[in-house]
């Protein structure tokens, strides 16, 4: 029945062995199941023995298992554990090779001289014979390399249990020390003939197989079960990676990773298009960086640098020019990641191309500040009466001295003291005069108007864009509705543009408290052969009636935060461009701005 | 009447530069001229009964040229007043013309235009100086009526007949007549268009006198 159970499992564990190579414990196991049947076999045979001779003969080559255990036990011990002192194993399988030897040299076999009689006892109910005889001296070699067995195994157990696996230690070293006590103690009292029993080593031996082929087995399921989940992970990180993939494609991102140490360079399709690099060619840094712009160059070093040299991540943007001289800007982020001694190891990076929200972005500046320039513009001419009046006074007294003067030296005996003391005071008012227009001058800088033929719906289009995004997240409507063939109208840009900018926001203002329909909308058409007219409509509340005629005073709002400035600027614009602006409540609900503009002659560009 | 003292006129304004210069000028034509460096400055030392005029600078700080002007004409001796702007902007000019100003000049106007205001000005004056002199005299001959015949007076400058006016104040038609004889003597009117007129100068019932009588 041992040998049976012990046959299967040696079975098992030898196809695992067949099927890895490297499973040496599965091997060691498999040849540890063999021994012990094969030692149970001996046993049996040595119970049913009939005459000493036999006993004696079965004894003998009962020792060839035996060796095969002691072996195999080193063996397993050894390469499960991977624990145990080579110089113990060593000595424990010589001894056992030595007693090997000597069974076969020295008497009948090694543990008796001569077997004399066999005994027929009861054992456990069953009738078995045991030997009677002289015992071999040389018996203490096996039983010595038993010994050391067992020490090896106790020390390896021990180096186990401190590695902190103290169930494998307990489990198969400590079943192993056991079970191999017990086993030596029972052979060292049976053969020298201290207790009369029969041998039954393979008793224990089987329940060291068990043990250990049941770590083995819940082994084989612990790494079954990894396998599945390595597996199923796997299909995770495949799901992941095209997640990845589809994003990086997606946002348009190049990918370029950079390897340190084996000094290479990979870059997806997109990062090489986008660099300017074909499929094939081989990818170098300095090649990477002539094609960035000379400009940009030293800055990109310097912050690739800083992420290489501890800071580790990087997020910049520059300028790369094409091998076909086209001009793009590129956006990068990077990773470094460093090695154990604190050197790059690897450069991850993505990059996309950059170069529309770039330009966007400046003619957003440019727009900006052409809009603030038309401001300040527009402010000047508000207080324009404040400067005309701060002007005139010294213009007036130089006049007024310039005068009297005159009238002094015009009579018979003039006054020469006062005419020099006026022409002290008329020198002293024209430096006045001129430190006002200097301040005029540096708060204007640039042209104050700049009249060119303008088409209409072009600016309206362009401002409409412009608020576009503001009308969205306020959630108007924004209608432009622009006659066909409009004739172009003779004006500055960027005043007229501050207009209807300051109209349509008005308009969006005056929406904010509205539930119903929120919708602006621009008109314009022809008024006259000489005259265009725009509308900028909301669907507000409309304008109270007694404040229509002062709105356009400066100062005058009905915003909680207004200047009240917006439509005296806006007043002033249009006029200087010869026009109209007014306002009205419409019959729909909501109030109507409108201005005139005169068309462009087309003899007025000479 | 007295020979009437020599007009001055007095310019008020904060920018002592242009006070200088516009003085001069006024001075090298012949007028007295009396500077001042603020409105607070010129109401404080300003004597009562000069003839003269007011050139005051619209926009001066703490008190304006338009506050000046109601101060101005709120006082008993209401000087003509000819404002003076650096640049005139339509609103303020409207208020100081509605509110009497005789003129409203940019301070680099001609020269000839300055004259001429302050000409018109203090020929303004006079002309008022002489009308207010009038109807103080009116004023003091009206003094001697009663109160009765105050009170006949208002009747018969509407128009009214004797008959109604005895009727309107319970009295008899021939007292009413007695006290009309006692007012044209008193007044030394001949005929009720000159009374009406002579009343009118004095001012005396000022919200009676209408175009067109009542009841018609």
């Amino acid at each position: 029945m041992i040998a049976s159970a012990c046959l299967t499992l040696a079975a098992i564990s030898f196809l695992t062995w067949g099927r890895n190579r490297e499973a040496w414990a599965n091997l060691f196991f498999s040849l540890l199941a063999g021994g012990t049947a094969a030692f149970a076999f001996c046993e049996l045979g040595m119970m049913r023995a009939g005459t000493p001779a036999e006993f004696g003969t079965v004894l003998k080559w009962g020792h060839v298992p035996t060796w095969l255990i002691v072996v195999s036990l080193v063996g397993f011990a050894r390469s499960y554990l991977k624990a145990g002192r080579k110089w113990l194993a060593w000595l424990a399988c010589g001894l056992r090779t030595l007693a090997l030897v000597l069974n076969f040299l020295v008497g009948q076999n090694l543990n008796y001289r001569e077997i004399t009689s066999l005994r027929h006892i009861s054992f456990l109910g069953e009738s078995a014979q045991i030997a009677e005889g002289v015992p071999n001296p040389w018996m203490l070699v096996g039983q010595m390399s038993l010994l050391a067995l067992a020490i090896f195994l106790t020390d390896a157990s021990v180096t186990v249990w401190r590695r902190g696996d103290r169930h494998r230690a307990l489990a198969v070293g400590g079943g192993a020390v056991f079970f191999m006590f017990f086993s030596t103690v029972q052979s060292v009292f049976v053969f020298w003939g201290i207790i009369r029993i029969p041998i039954t080593a393979s008793l224990s031996f089987m329940c060291m197989v068990l043990v250990m082929g049941y770590e083995l087995s819940s082994d084989t399921l612990h790494a079954s079960e990894l396998a599945r989940r390595l597996q199923k992970s796997e299909a995770g990180l495949h799901e992941i990676e095209e997640r990845m993939r589809l994003a990086v494609e997606a946002a348009d991102f190049g990918v370029l990773i950079r390897d340190f140490t084996r000094n290479e360079m990979w870059a997806s399709d997109r990062w090489r298009a986008l660099f300017g690099f074909s499929e094939t060619e081989r990818l170098e840094f300095q090649k990477i960086l002539l094609r960035v712009h000379p400009e940009d160059r030293d800055a990109l070093q310097s912050v690739l640098e800083r992420a290489r040299s501890g800071y580790g991540v990087y997020d910049t943007d520059f300028r790369v020019v094409l091998p076909t001289g086209e001009l793009r800007w590129v956006a990068a982020r990077g990773r470094v990641e460093f090695d154990g001694a604190g050197k790059p190891a690897f450069a991850r990076s993505v990059s996309h191309d950059n170069t529309l929200q770039k330009k966007a972005e400046e003619e957003a500046r440019n727009l900006r500040q052409a809009l603030a320039h038309a401001g300040r513009v527009s402010i000047m001419g508000q207080l324009a009466s404040a400067l005309a009046h701060e002007i005139n006074q010294p213009l007036g007294a130089i006049l007024r001295n310039a005068e009297a003067a005159e009238l002094f030296l015009q009579g018979p005996s003039p006054d020469l003291e006062e005419v020099r003391a006026i022409l002290a005071d008329i020198r002293k008012d024209d430096q006045r005069a001129g430190n006002v227009i200097d301040r005029m001058r540096g708060m204007l800088k640039r042209r104050s108007l700049d009249k060119r033929p303008v088409e209409v719906g072009e600016l309206v289009r362009d401002v409409a864009a412009l608020v576009h995004f503001d009308a969205a997240a306020r959630h108007i409507t924004l209608d432009l509705a622009i006659a066909e063939h409009l004739p172009p109208v003779l004006g500055d840009t960027v005043h007229l543009e501050q207009v209807f900018l300051n109209l349509i926001v008005n308009g969006m203002d005056a929406l904010d408290d509205s539930n119903g329909d929120r919708r602006i909308s621009v008109t314009a058409a022809v008024d006259g052969p000489k005259s265009i007219e725009v509308a900028v409509n909301d669907s507000g509340q409309g304008v109270p009636a007694d404040q229509l005629k002062h709105i356009f005073d400066p100062f005058v709002t009905t915003k909680p935060d207004g200047m009240g400035m917006g439509l005296a600027i806006s007043r002033t614009i249009i006029e200087a461009h010869n026009g109209r602006l007014w306002a009205e409540n419409r019959k729909e609900g909501g109030a109507s701005f409108r201005f005139t503009l005169p068309v462009a002659e087309k003899d007025t560009a000479k | 009447m007295s020979e009437p003292l020599p007009p001055i006129v007095h310019v008020v304004d904060d920018d002592v530069s242009f006070l200088t210069a516009i003085s001069r000028l006024l001075r090298a034509n012949g007028f007295s001229v009396r500077t001042y460096s603020s409105a607070h400055e010129f109401l404080a030392q300003r004597d009562t009964d000069t003839p003269g005029c007011v050139l005051a600078d619209l926009q001066m700080p703490l008190i304006s040229g338009l506050d000046l002007q109601s101060a101005l004409a709120q006082s008993p001796n209401p000087l003509p007043i000819l404002f003076l702007t650096g640049h005139a902007d339509i609103p303020s000019t409207v208020r100081a013309m509605r509110d009497g100003a005789e003129d409203f000049l940019e301070k680099r106007a001609p020269k000839e235009k300055l004259l001429d205001a302050v000409n018109r000005a203090l020929t303004r004056d006079s002309r008022e100086r002489t009308a207010r002199e009038r109807q103080r005299e009116l004023r003091s001959l009206f003094d001697t009526l009663t109160e009765r015949e105050l009170q006949v007076l208002s009747h018969v400058v509407r128009g009214q007949l004797n008959k109604q006016i005895a009727a309107d104040l319970g009295l008899h038609e021939r007292t009413v007549k007695l006290h009309r004889t006692a007012i044209t003597t008193k007044l030394k009117v001949q005929s009720v268009a000159e009374l009406t007129r002579l009343t009118q100068e004095a001012g005396i019932f000022p919200e009676q006198i209408s175009t067109f009588p009542k009841g018609q």
